[in-house]
């Protein structure tokens, strides 16, 4: 069954068109890659999934539903996360502060009930510490949890990032090159650790990444984008032999 | 069932507290009764502005506005309704407190409505020339009392819930900030992005702090209009709002102890400055030449201070030398330039009372403290039993 579904959607700035006509589809339990040279618009597609921009045309069905030109937060709270490409992380919260505010959309004490502080939100509020810190023991945090978080290494931020997007709970989740910067040791325990959010966690993986040997391991299915267009879809395999994606990588043959 | 003791007891302690601060002024006469007051007004607006500015990071610089609102509705409603309301004056105050800042939450939901779409400069600009629009329009609105002010009946003086509603502000403040219900205003502070993006309405946070924030800074402009018994557009101008901003920046944004203790602390020096005496008894006056030589003599300070501080490699004996090296230089340089500017530049005769220096030195104050710790003097910090506690034994680890 399918998760996520685009269908032929574009998005214009002004005379640019960044992303033209893409149209792909997410099973549940993918490990679904998307990749492309800079600029070809991968991110923008992120955007347009989580609602930060509202496609010029086109749809998009999350499990059946159109959540085209939903609401960023409405978007995180029906079930997809994301993490960001250029690191946005709350950088005076601590490290566990970050994932609380990540599981916060699971809240049901409301705003009095916490400036009277009265039992139900010291409850809540600890309950949610307590998961936050069980994300962070999967992600290899949990050692660090009460440092700022603008204190981290990058690895351990792009980590982090990771942690706070689970934190949702999403059904998708997103990951905007969550190798980038990372050592080959950082990117081995990396590549396990997206394997085991898939396989333990029951999330759907959809990510952009630029390391090829990454995500011809991780992946089963890869989108390639070029200049806002889909020039290829289809395993690895398929893709790392494909004409269209050598010539987009590597310039036409001569 | 020991956390509703403890509930109990603290809720009873604030409520001690209070009315032991009321003992405390009935004793003094009404000028300290006064300052008494204006202090924990001051810590209302302070730390009710440090949870819009500080804690959610929406640059307003119109609170005076929201303490202007909760004046005048509370002082046209007791001219108009106390006498045929027939209730105990404590009580009509407290009608009166909840009647201002109900006004000023709804005033302060207007505000942040454009909050929604705007961020840092222009959302100063728009609070700004809310806090003026307000202003000129009482003003010109002859049934408050235009420019001339209004006179509120009756005058109920209560230093105890002026108090109590400062505790109240930085109870409320502080458990926010306690459970997981605070951390979505401090994300939107930092990335409003990638809160959106973690399922924070950052609209509804954003409207949510503004409310609260202006319905305290209403309660206190209730209690001052029955406090002083007469309000003026003029009580209310922008300068009001850039004290309170002050204060905020002051502390350390984010902080409530230190919005407290800078509340406190710059309400009370300009008396303090008045207060000064010369030994003759009049009010005491520097010279022109002396107060050009104290304003160099601290940029000359600071540059020394930051210089010691630039360089890791000093050792702490070191530091100690070269900061006692530069305070005294600094002292030096003010006897130097103020006498050479008194006598060859004849600033002699230029005297200036300090009381009307406050501004300068309040100026000179933010100058320094930009340039030292401009994250304010608690920064982030909070005061808590734990760090006490912590200090405590610091001290008893070093003695020992």
């Amino acid at each position: 069954m399918s998760i996520l579904e685009l269908k032929a959607t574009t998005i214009k700035f002004g005379g640019l068109v960044a992303v033209n006509e893409v149209s792909f589809e997410l099973n549940k339990g993918d490990l679904f890659g998307l990749i492309g040279p800079n600029g070809a618009g991968k991110t923008t597609c992120f955007n347009i999934i989580t609602g930060v921009y509202k496609p010029t045309s086109g749809e998009i069905l999350f499990n059946g539903n159109s959540i085209t030109g939903t609401p960023s937060n409405k978007i995180a709270k029906l079930g997809i996360c994301r993490t960001f490409q250029n690191i946005r992380l709350f950088k005076a919260l601590s490290v566990l502060e970050n994932v609380v505010v990540g599981g916060f959309l699971r809240h049901h004490t409301g705003l009095f009930s916490a400036l009277a502080y009265l039992p139900p939100s010291i409850h809540e509020t600890e309950h949610l510490r307590n998961e936050a810190m069980e994300l962070l023991k999967v992600v290899n945090l949990d050692q660090v949890a009460h440092v700022r978080s603008a204190e981290l290494s990058y690895g351990m931020q792009r980590r982090l990032e990771i942690a706070r997007a689970m934190a949702t709970r999403p059904e998708l989740l997103l990951l905007d090159e969550p190798a980038a910067g990372m050592n080959p040791l950082e990117k081995d325990e990396l590549l396990k650790m997206v394997k085991k959010i898939r396989d333990e966690h029951g999330m759907t993986v959809l990510l952009i990444e630029h390391d090829m040997r990454f995500v011809m391991t991780l992946c089963e299915r890869i989108v390639v984008l070029d200049h806002g267009e889909e020039i290829a879809q289809g395993p690895p395999s398929a893709i790392r032999n494909d004409p269209k994606v050598i010539a987009a990588y590597l310039g036409e043959a001569v | 069932m020991k956390f509703w003791i403890v509930r109990l007891l603290s809720v009873f302690g604030a409520i001690l507290g209070c009315v032991g601060i009321q003992a405390v002024a009935n004793t003094q006469n009404d000028y300290t009764q006064r300052l008494i007051i204006l202090a924990g007004l001051y810590v209302t607006l302070a730390v009710s502005l440090n949870l819009i500015n500080g804690i959610t990071g929406q640059f307003s610089i119109g609170h005076a506005a929201f303490y202007q609102v909760g004046a005048y509705l509370s002082g046209f409603l007791s001219v108009r309704f106390f006498q045929s309301a027939h209730l105990p004056p404590l009580v009509w105050l407290v009608a009166m407190v909840l009647a201002g800042a109900a006004a000023a939450a709804v005033a302060g939901f207007v505000v942040g409505l454009p909050s929604l779409r705007l961020r840092g400069d222009y959302l100063a600009i728009v609070t700004l020339g809310f806090g003026e629009i307000i202003r000129i329009q009482v003003q010109n609105t002859p049934a408050l009392g235009g420019s001339y002010g209004l006179n509120v009946e009756p005058k109920i003086q209560s230093v105890a819930f002026v108090w109590l509603l400062a505790i109240l502000c930085i109870a409320v403040c502080r458990n926010l900030l306690k459970t997981a219900h605070g951390l979505p205003f401090l994300a939107v502070r930092e990335d409003e992005v990638a809160s959106s993006a973690m399922g924070v309405n950052v609209t509804r946070i954003k409207v949510s702090a503004f409310i609260l924030g202006s319905a305290f800074a209403g309660g206190a402009g209730a209690l001052l209009a029955s406090y002083e018994g007469f309000i003026t557009p003029a009580t209310f101008a922008m300068d009001v709002s850039f004290i309170i901003l002050t204060m905020v920046v002051l502390g350390g944004t984010g902080s409530i102890t230190g919005s407290v203790i800078s509340a406190m602390f710059l309400s009370y020096l300009p008396e303090y400055l008045r207060g000064l005496k010369a030994s003759t008894g009049g009010p005491l006056t520097l010279s022109g030449g002396t107060v050009i030589g104290w304003m160099i003599a601290v940029v000359f300070a600071v540059a020394a201070i930051r210089w010691v501080y630039s360089d890791g490699a000093k050792s702490k004996a070191q530091r100690l030398g070269w900061l006692v090296g530069a305070l005294i230089s600094g002292v030096v340089v003010q006897a130097i330039v103020g006498w050479g500017l008194n006598h060859i530049g004849k600033l002699q005769d230029a005297k200036v009372e300090v009381g009307q220096l406050r501004m300068v030195i309040f100026a000179m104050t933010l100058i320094v403290l930009m340039l030292l710790r401009p994250q304010g003097v608690f920064a982030h910090h909070e005061f808590s039993w734990h760090w006490v506690a912590k200090l405590l034994k610091k001290k008893k680890g070093a003695t020992a």
